[in-house]
């Protein structure tokens, strides 16, 4: 099971906000959604800093990580 | 602010920090507040904003509107200056370009101007033009059969203007009505929330969908609508061909309530503040729900036979809506990202439940919209109702309403210019049955709950 940590681990190296594989602008997300600003937005807080990850094809939390974490250059 | 590294994948920098100016939630709170305090501080020293914030006044034929607005033409110039210097200065920050902002706005409120002076000609009420559907309508026919460049959508920022405006609603609302009908609205929300979700849920696990859809649908129809939807799908990562299918289900039924709801409501002859509960139960968006909601208000009154006031129909929506089913998206997204970790099928990322989401997903507008009300209170608290109604309505509280009708109209306007139907994506069968059945569910029970279970609370909800 997934542990259930608490905001102090913001700062973990192999997060998926610091791989390539990870897009969260939210431009881009309301772009690829369409439909998401029309009664929503990309930039409110419920969004938090989720976004797409293109090697997994998965819509998660930038806080998440998995074993193909590959730095951003 | 947004920037683009290593050349690849776009992301946003992060920090503690970041967030106080880089979210539209943040961005309503100090752009409310200041209102409410700068409006707070002229009127101490006796004087009021009720100059900038002006608005159309009550017409009948064509003289009188043509002297009031060559009367008013200046004050609506520079209402339209300030907004627009605010307006930009907080886009920019979230990344639009002011020169695509800065055009689309100009459009925005001078076809807001002519919706909000439409609303208030005499007969408007016998025409059916309540000024949020009008806005609605007109922005959707403008959308999809005549079509608008995609740049322009830098200024419809539904939702940066709708909390605007409920942060700006907040001090028009007392704070001891919170307090008093807070735990109903919780109530109420909870058990239509849970309901809904549960229903729409294991209805798309019956029908074979996968659970990340199914929770993301179920939060769509139960909890705050794309925002809820859009959460949960990070919380619980879903797939990404997921969030569109919410995204579409949710839009189609939330423009369907919009209209449905306050025609079924003023059919049954509900009063002002239960419609409001009403719709604050069933329907999904903020937006979507106050539009359905003012245009329900808006009728009250003699000539239709529904008792209550345009108030009370935005105070009991505001308080299911927002203090009831909004705040709790972060618990929301929470518990599902624990069972989704726990006990649906592992995803190729190696997931995590994080508790600090409850905080970081929480609507923070919603602080805004509770400080107003806070300080509202306390302001008027020395006053006698004579005295209220003389002095502290006419210098603070009209202004204050005047200005979030103003942001309403945008956010409304704004829906109905970006729904574009065709852009949709198609949800499929088996999806649009789930969630049909959830909102057939939610529109019942919330009827029943706001109209007979709780309805002494509603229909007697006391406003400024």
């Amino acid at each position: 099971m997934g542990a259930v940590k608490s905001a102090a681990s913001n700062k973990t190296k192999a997060e998926c906000r610091n791989c390539a594989c990870f897009e969260n602008d939210p431009a881009l997300i309301e772009e690829t959604y369409k439909g998401l600003s029309a009664m929503s937005s990309g930039f409110g807080s419920a969004r938090d800093e989720d976004g797409l990850c293109n090697r997994h094809s998965l819509y998660l939390s930038a806080r998440d990580s998995c074993p193909q974490f590959t730095k951003r250059s | 602010m947004k920037i683009d590294q290593g050349g690849e994948a776009k992301t946003t920098k992060s920090g503690v920090w970041q967030e106080f100016w880089s979210k539209e939630d943040w961005w309503a709170v100090w752009l409310g507040l200041g209102i409410v305090l700068l409006a707070y501080a002229l009127f101490m020293g006796g004087k009021s904003i009720s100059w900038i914030a002006v608005a159309p006044a009550k017409w009948s034929n064509f003289s009188q509107l043509g002297a009031q607005l060559s009367a008013n033409g200046i004050r609506y110039v520079a209402l339209l200056g300030i907004l627009l210097v605010l307006f930009t200065i907080v886009t920019s920050f979230i990344g639009q370009r002011p020169k695509e902002f800065i055009p689309s706005f100009i459009c925005l409120f001078v076809v807001s101007l002519v919706i909000f002076t439409a609303g208030n000609w005499d007969q408007a009420n016998h025409y059916n033009l309540e000024p949020p559907l009008v806005a609605l309508l007109l922005g959707l026919a403008i959308s999809n059969l005549i079509g608008l460049p995609r740049w322009l959508d830098a200024g419809f920022r539904v939702e940066f203007y709708i909390k605007l405006g409920i942060v700006l609603l907040g001090a028009t609302l007392p704070f001891t009505l919170i307090i008093w009908a807070g735990p109903v609205a919780i109530l109420q929300a909870s058990v239509v929330s849970i309901i809904t979700f549960s229903t729409i849920f294991f209805a798309a696990r019956k029908l074979g969908l996968d659970h990340r859809l199914a929770a993301t649908m179920g939060a769509g129809g139960a909890v705050c609508g794309v925002s809820a939807a859009i959460a949960v799908a990070g919380a619980v990562r879903a797939k990404k061909e997921h969030p569109p299918i919410a995204i579409s289900l949710v839009v189609f039924w939330a423009i369907i309530l919009i209209f449905t709801l306050p025609l079924v409501s003023r059919a049954l002859h509900l009063p002002a503040g239960v419609g409001g509960a009403w719709i604050g139960t069933s329907e999904f968006a903020d937006a979507a729900g106050l539009a359905a909601a003012q245009s329900y208000g808006g009728l009250a009154g003699p000539d239709t036979g529904i008792s209550g006031t345009s108030e009370q129909a935005l105070a009991s929506y505001t308080l299911i809506k927002v203090i009831g089913r909004d705040v709790w998206i972060g618990i929301w997204a929470f518990a599902l990202a624990v069972i989704a970790v726990t006990k649906w099928e592992r995803s190729e990322a190696d997931p995590k439940a994080q508790i600090g989401q409850i905080w970081w997903r929480f609507p923070k507008f919603v602080i805004g919209f509770l400080i107003a009300s806070l300080l509202t209170t306390l302001i008027v608290r020395g006053y006698t109702l004579g005295d209220y109604n003389k002095v502290v309505k006419p210098s603070l509280i009209a202004p204050i309403t005047a200005l979030r009708t103003w942001a309403f109209t945008f956010s409304f306007l704004s829906i109905g210019l970006t729904t574009r139907f065709r852009e949709f994506t198609a949800a499929g069968a088996r999806p649009f049955l789930a969630f049909t059945i959830g909102v057939i569910v939610n529109v019942i029970l919330g009827y029943i709950l706001s109209a007979h279970v709780f309805g002494h609370y509603w229909s007697v909800v006391p406003t400024h």
